[in-house]
């Protein structure tokens, strides 16, 4: 007997954020077909302003193949990847203990708040002057870039991290009789450890951003570089595969990093939110 | 003795505290500018001038047109392009995202696009625009529109759907219909985490916008930016990403005192966070 | 299953044969099997039982926000639609919108109402007073303490003059002091303006203080177990709680609804 058929308002707010995938993919199946009706049907678009689907995969194979201002597809890529890990490498490895020491020992932070304050709201972008006129069209110049973008959230997520460490936590440690870097390495890291973790993972995704911008303007390579040859070019397909290889290599990176961050820290997340 | 060290390194500073050793790192900071730049100092001017060449450099800027403009329209052309985007993508991501976070089936459709979509740096959209846009307004206009319609649509959506579903309990007893819940209820306690969303939206469209005006602009601070630094410039140069940042700092602050105002019993504001 | 005396032409609220499943993730969950209870018009009628044993689900049910597997619930014999001021919710957590002052939560059942304005302030005002809550009348909830804001979701709750008024543990989240104020406070509401209630609660002491029945819930899955009427002339009803619980009559129920409640978390 199941009665009530009155309409019930209350939603299900408590579902999931990741919706039932047929939607999705249906809306972009749908865009995909839009796209190549598009360009299928004469008079609509033209092809040098947007280029078919079709076109676009087949550019990609050409560009995988052979090379194109310099090198292949891969090797733009190589190159945009290996000036975004020194970038982010030293970023993480300087940034991180920066954030723990500015945790451990407040009268560090009024000291750097005044150069994070007047760094903070310049975009990393707006380095890119300065740093070639500093090293010139360097990997260095790349690699400052990457680094000035992904600095910042290593620091500030590492510092939320420590600092959020429960104090009582830090006295159970003392009565136990441990000095300061046993706490510091025993107890407050591991606590410290899945927003340190957050923090390393929005760096490598600013640096990413960043790098793709400071390509556009200096370089003989990358893919940033890419999609600006294809600008010159006036090769909207050669732009879109730039584009698009840009985009898949920024979620596998950030795919691979949540991966190795639940293998590496199965404990429960911590509840600050990320800063960006 | 040993202790009275190191409880000095393990407790906050007081008010007083932070601000002398706020000073004191400025004051070291200019010092060691000053310092390492003079004649003689080590570090060539042409790699960082000294502190009153910069001086010099932006009251070059406030006296003279530089590039064809004076500081102020430099500054308008940012702001014209900056607010145009920013407020489009804001017309068309605000009620959007509002939409996705509370029709789950609008958020079913819409939210894996945009997951789709975000990877891709706005700044990668420039070129695409170039093509289609020439490098005139327009298609600054259009890579800021990208890059601001993503903030604005995820942080709309994020509000409105973790919205407290007591409140929607609450206000389904006391006889409120489905409408009347979203604009009295929804929309209004989500106020502040609309307006932050507006917030980070602004903050990129400012950032997109000055990497746009490196590519394609004949005015503009990044314009500017990029033609000193191709005439070695420094001073200008630096002048240049300073005015950048201290309005990236400016529209934060100006988006905190709109949630201030719109909002005034938000938690947030009482905390001062 | 307990069948009840109350049911029949007379009952205000009539929950018969709720059953509620819920499907998660880790299976189905049966939250209540097979509710039957009525509530006479002007009684406070009390439910406890052990925590997680589907007080809120009975209730959130009852008031609309949540559709039962099987049963139905009417009021006035006939089936209650979806939720409305008909039934109005005091809950655990306040639920106060935070953008509005505590005149704007009180007066929001009005408004949705259409209720022009000059009643609306009338009656707001009333209800102000009532609760004594005028000098709070601009303050924003999160000005407000935990006691202050259940006030407010209180009067909310009354404003729209309820046929019944619905409250899950209201008193949960007080303390100690604050819970003794309002539990009195309560009583007094519901001696003068006669009230019809169904108040949850997993306080043994404040369902005998405060009910004229109480209900107890079985462990998961949810059923009626036993019903005990509280006599409306019992010599402890005007006192105050704290000399209430010490007279005779009001520990000899309370140690026969512990001991059934017990038997139910030991059952667990
Ligand atoms: N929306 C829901 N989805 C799944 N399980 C639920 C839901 N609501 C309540 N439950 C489960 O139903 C049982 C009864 O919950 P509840 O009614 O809140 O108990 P009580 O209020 O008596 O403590 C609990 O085991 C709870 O986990
Ligand atoms: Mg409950």
């Amino acid at each position: 007997m199941t009665t009530i058929a009155a309409p019930m308002a209350s939603r299900p707010r408590r579902a999931p954020l990741s919706p039932p995938l047929v939607y999705g993919a249906a809306a972009i199946a749908f865009l995909l077909v839009l796209w190549f009706a598009a360009t299928a049907i004469p008079g609509v678009v033209s092809n040098k302003v947007l280029p078919s689907p079709f076109d676009v995969v087949e550019r990609f194979a050409t560009l995988a193949a052979d090379t194109f201002s310099g090198s292949t597809l891969f090797g733009h890529a190589a190159a945009s990847l290996t000036r975004w890990l020194i970038g982010v490498t030293v970023a993480v490895g300087l940034g991180v203990p920066l954030g723990v020491l500015l945790a451990w020992l407040p009268p560090l932070r009024p000291a750097v708040t005044p150069v994070f304050e007047l760094f903070r709201y310049i975009p990393p972008f707006a380095w890119v002057p300065i740093a070639v006129l500093w090293y010139g069209a360097s990997t260095t110049t790349q690699a400052m870039i990457v680094f000035i973008a992904a600095f910042p959230a290593c620091v500030i997520n590492t510092q939320l991290g420590v600092a959020q460490v429960d104090s009582i936590l830090l006295r159970a440690a003392k009565t136990l009789g441990a000095g300061a870097a046993t706490t510091l390495s025993r107890v407050v890291l591991p606590v410290a450890a899945p927003a340190i973790f957050t923090g390393i993972r929005i760096a490598f995704s600013n640096g990413w951003m960043a790098l793709v911008g400071a390509e556009l303007v200096v370089g003989k390579q990358g893919l940033g570089f890419l999609i600006s040859q294809g600008q010159i070019n006036d090769s909207v397909s050669t732009i879109l595969v730039g584009m698009i290889t840009i985009g898949a290599l920024g979620a596998l990176i950030d795919v691979v990093l949540q991966r190795v961050q639940r293998l590496l820290l199965p404990w429960k997340s911590a509840t600050t939110r990320p800063v960006a | 003795m040993a202790t009275r060290v190191r409880s000095f390194w393990r407790t906050p500073p007081g008010k007083i505290a932070w601000l002398a050793i706020c000073l004191g790192s400025i004051v070291v900071l200019l010092g060691a500018w000053w310092y390492l730049t003079r004649p003689g100092g080590g570090i060539s001017p042409l790699f960082l001038p000294p502190p009153d060449e910069v001086l010099d450099a932006f009251v070059r800027l406030l006296s003279r047109p530089y590039l064809g403009s004076t500081l102020g329209q430099h500054i308008a052309a940012s702001l014209e392009v900056v607010m145009t985007g920013w407020l489009a993508a804001g017309l068309v991501g605000l009620p959007l995202g509002i939409a996705m976070g509370w029709w789950r089936k609008a958020r079913w459709v819409a939210f894996p696009i945009f997951q789709v979509l975000r990877p891709v740096p706005p700044l990668a959209w420039i070129p695409l625009a170039i093509v289609w846009l020439g490098i005139g307004e327009s298609a600054r206009v259009f890579v800021v529109f990208i890059a601001a319609i993503v903030p604005w649509v995820m942080n709309s959506m994020q509000a409105v759907y973790s919205i407290d579903a007591l409140l929607v309990s609450a206000a389904l007893t006391l006889g409120a219909n489905d409408r009347q819940i979203l604009t009295r209820v929804v929309c209004r306690t989500a106020l502040p985490t609309l307006v932050a969303g507006a917030r980070i939206s602004l903050g990129n469209a400012w950032t997109t916008l000055v990497a746009a005006e490196l590519l394609a602009a004949t005015s503009g601070l990044g314009y500017i930016a990029l033609n000193a630094s191709r005439t070695l410039e420094i001073g200008i140069l630096l002048v240049a990403m300073a005015i950048i940042g201290v309005l990236g700092a400016l529209f934060s602050v100006i988006m905190q005192l709109v949630t201030r105002i719109v909002a005034p019993w938000s938690r947030a504001n009482a905390e001062g966070a | 299953m307990t069948t009840t005396k109350a049911h029949g032409p007379t009952a205000k609220m009539d929950i018969r044969g709720v059953s509620k499943t819920f499907d998660t993730r880790a299976g189905a969950v049966h939250a209540l099997d097979r509710c039957d209870l009525a509530i006479r018009e002007g009684e406070f009628v009390v439910v406890v039982g052990p925590s997680g044993c589907g007080k809120s689900t009975l209730m959130m049910i009852a008031a609309g926000l949540e559709a039962p597997s099987t049963g139905q619930i009417l009021v006035d014999g006939k089936p209650a639609g979806p939720a409305g001021p008909q039934r109005t919710v005091v809950f655990q957590r306040f639920a106060l919108f935070p953008s509005e002052t505590v005149a704007q939560n009180i007066a929001f059942g009005l408004r949705v109402a259409g209720v022009d304005r000059a009643e609306r302030a009338r009656r707001v005002t009333e209800q102000l007073e009532f609760m004594r809550l005028s000098q709070f009348r601009d303050a924003y909830p999160h000005e407000l303490s935990g006691g202050m804001q259940q006030r407010v979701a209180i009067a909310r709750a009354l404003v729209v003059r309820p046929e019944i008024l619905l409250m899950d543990e209201p008193f949960g989240a007080l303390d100690a002091q604050t819970r003794t104020v309002l539990q009195e406070e309560v009583a007094r509401l519901s001696r003068e303006m006669n009230y019809t209630v169904m108040f949850i609660t997993h306080s043994v002491e404040e369902a005998v203080y405060l009910g004229d029945r109480v209900v107890v819930m079985s462990s998961r899955p949810g059923r009626i177990k036993k019903e005990i009427a509280i006599p409306r002339d019992a010599g402890w009803r005007r006192l105050d709680i704290e000399e209430a619980s010490s007279e005779p009559g009001f520990i000899e129920l309370k140690r026969e609804i512990w001991a059934l409640i017990r038997t139910e978390i030991v059952r667990q």
